[in-house]
């Protein structure tokens, strides 16, 4: 029931509560003189009695008392002699003393009555309200996913929502009145009474805990406890709930693989020691027996030549030779290690000034050759500097190399259309090509498509030229044809 | 060649030390040559204790070390050489196998005068060797207190 809202309302209001002591006590006064007309007599004080009973009743104490007041007037008015008159003869002023008495009386009854008869409604009202607001709220809480319960200080639950059936799988009926770490079977990481302290220190409490559902599955939860410690409520813990069962799942495997990663890690970087050592070895140990046997087959040359005939010369160079190509080969294996070691440092590199560079590190094998050399203009690209160099160098040479049975060599170098993200670089030449067949082979160590004694070389150099570009993240790739030439690609991602 | 500086090689190969010493025979530098095995031994020598207890106390006027050697290695040789007072203004030359690029900056970071890869063919090591031989024995004016022949005349 809503208090009359607005100004208007009260006015009207009391104006009917008066208007009620009037009208009532008037009925009254006429229904008693009507009777009185028709010689029914004495019936005017039990009328107004129940016109100001009625007055009390329906509008409040003091249009009773005004009741009171008219009725105590009517009534002298009509019915005491001397009649229509307020005078009061002093023989009756005991009988209306009496009868004003009797009808404060029960104006007093009736509106003590009718104060407890409101209030009783309004604490309905209330309760009801409160009824009506509980309802939604739990109903709000049972809409929620969220796992929420209540339990007493005795652990006792006392109220399951929908999210706590849902996770747990026990129905509120089943929960509600078991005991939440018997029911749940919760694994506590703490001793439980370190928790409560911190509870009733805090008032609350956050933390995982291992559950069990009704099924018997296990189930990690990330649990919230506030204490409620109403002045009139008993307290109670409210208890919130998260299953963190997968993300802990997740969270377990990604610390696995990474510490397989780590492990792995370290794996690869002692395999990079030892191969560092490796090539320190072969770059310190296996020279120097190759520069003695240099070395010695040379002072042998020198001081027995004159003694030895052409067959025994000839094997002389030959031993010259073959240690020679060992120590190219060495250095090759060397640069080939040292790029796959090296740290790599990108920078933006123009393409045209280093094919420049490139080109003028290979001069002392163009001499003498007839080359048409065509240099597209080529972009700039993200990358190692000299890295890039090594590849373009081992790249330009081959095809300085086997071209070299042509009269006329013709060798371009250009940009290719790619993949959007990516600069594709071709070297093309018309020398003598390869067979498709074996393109597998093209670019692995020490794999070489022709005899040594028709194109010298160690093998490393295209070997050298992929592990530069898979260094960068781009590919290498090779078209040719027996005898018709070769096309080189390799792409460098954009940075 | 009037005087020439006394050269100290520390060198654990005897084939290299063999082949230096035909290259340097070859330009007269040989005879003012001493040669160590190791850098214990080299450090014997520059300290004049050990076997070298008994040697006049000049320095040489070249050092030629190798660096992979038994027992105290080049860089540990070059690092106590040239944080020693007295010895530090010897030139210390490395001669080594080695061509990678840590050893070439850790010489250089502890101070080394010259570093000199051996090169495989033999005409290139010796052209190398007399030359680096002519230079610190001969042209280079050796730091105060180092042997020369002429003063040991």
């Amino acid at each position: 029931m809503a208090k009359p809202e607005g100004s208007s309302r009260t006015v009207r209001s009391v104006v009917l509560r008066y208007g009620l002591a009037v009208v009532s006590v008037a009925i009254a006064l006429g229904l008693a003189v009507f009777a009185q007309s028709h010689a029914i007599h004495r019936l005017e004080f039990p009328l107004l009695l129940i016109a100001i009973a009625i007055t009390v009743w329906y509008a409040g104490t003091m249009p009773g008392l005004v009741a009171v007041a008219l009725a105590g007037m009517g009534f002298d008015y009509f019915f005491a002699p001397p009649l229509y008159s307020l005078y009061i003869e002093p023989a009756d002023r005991p009988v209306f003393v009496v009868f004003v008495a009797f009808a404060l009386v029960i104006a007093s009854f009736a509106g003590r009555r009718r104060r407890i008869e409101r209030e009783l409604l309004d604490a309905r009202d209330q309760l009801q309200r409160e009824v009506a607001e509980r309802t939604q709220q739990a109903s709000l809480l049972d809409l929620t996913h969220d796992t929420i319960f209540v339990r007493d200080m005795g652990d006792v639950i006392t109220y399951w929502n929908r999210g706590a059936e849902e996770l747990y799988g026990w129905r509120a009926e089943e929960a509600i009145g078991q005991r939440a770490p018997e029911l749940l079977r919760t694994v506590f990481p703490l001793p439980i009474d370190e928790m409560r302290a911190e509870l009733l220190r805090a008032g609350r409490w956050e933390g995982e805990l291992e559950r069990t559902k009704a099924d018997g599955t296990r189930v990690v939860v990330a649990c919230r406890w506030s204490l409620r410690r109403g002045a009139y409520e008993r307290p109670a813990i409210l208890e919130t709930n998260n299953d963190i069962t997968e993300r802990k799942r997740r969270e377990r495997e990604i610390r696995t693989l990474n510490e397989d990663l780590e492990k792995r890690t370290a794996e690869l970087q002692a395999t990079n020691k030892e191969l560092e050592a490796f090539a320190y070895s072969i770059s310190h140990d296996l020279r120097a027996p190759l520069r003695h046997t240099v070395g010695y087959t040379e002072l042998l040359q020198k001081n027995a030549a004159s003694s030895l005939d052409p067959k025994n010369r000839r094997y002389m160079t030959l031993i010259l030779d073959a240690a020679k190509r060992m120590g190219n080969l060495i250095d090759d294996l060397l640069a080939f290690s040292r790029i796959g070691r090296a740290e790599t440092r990108t920078v933006r590199v123009s393409l045209d000034q280093l094919v420049k560079e490139a080109l003028h590190d290979i001069r002392p094998e163009t001499e003498g050759r007839n080359i048409a050399w065509s240099v597209g203009p080529l972009p700039d690209v993200h990358g190692d500097r000299s890295m890039l160099k090594v590849a373009l160098v081992n790249l330009l040479s081959n095809a300085v190399k086997f071209t070299r049975t042509r009269a006329q060599a013709e060798i371009e170098i250009g940009c290719a259309a790619g993949d959007a993200d990516e600069t594709v670089i071709f070297v093309k030449d018309n020398g003598v090509g390869f067979d498709m067949r074996y393109a597998d082979k093209l670019f692995g160590v020490f794999q070489r498509l022709h005899p040594t004694e028709a194109f010298e070389g160690t093998g490393i150099g295209l070997a050298t030229v992929q592990r530069v570009i898979h260094r960068h993240g781009g590919r290498v790739w090779a078209d040719g044809v027996v005898d018709r030439g070769a096309t080189f690609h390799f792409s460098v991602p954009h940075a | 060649m009037t005087d020439l500086g006394r050269i100290l090689m520390v060198e654990d190969d005897p084939n290299d030390v063999e082949l230096t010493m035909t290259a340097l025979a070859d330009y007269n530098l040989a005879n003012e040559v001493v040669v160590t095995r190791d850098g214990a031994e080299a450090l014997d020598y520059l300290y004049c204790r050990g076997n070298f207890a008994m040697r006049t106390n000049d320095n040489p006027a070249v050092l030629l070390l190798d660096l992979k050697l038994p027992k105290v290695d080049g860089l540990q040789v070059l690092k106590q050489i040239k944080s020693d007072e007295k010895l530090r203004m010897i030139p210390v030359v490395v001669l080594t196998s080695s061509r990678e690029e840590r050893d070439m900056i850790a010489s250089y970071r502890l101070g080394v005068n010259a570093y000199v890869v051996k090169p495989v063919d033999f005409h290139e090591f010796v052209n190398a060797i007399k030359e680096l031989g002519i230079f610190w024995a001969v042209i280079n004016q050796p730091p105060p207190g180092s042997i020369r022949r002429k003063d040991l005349n």
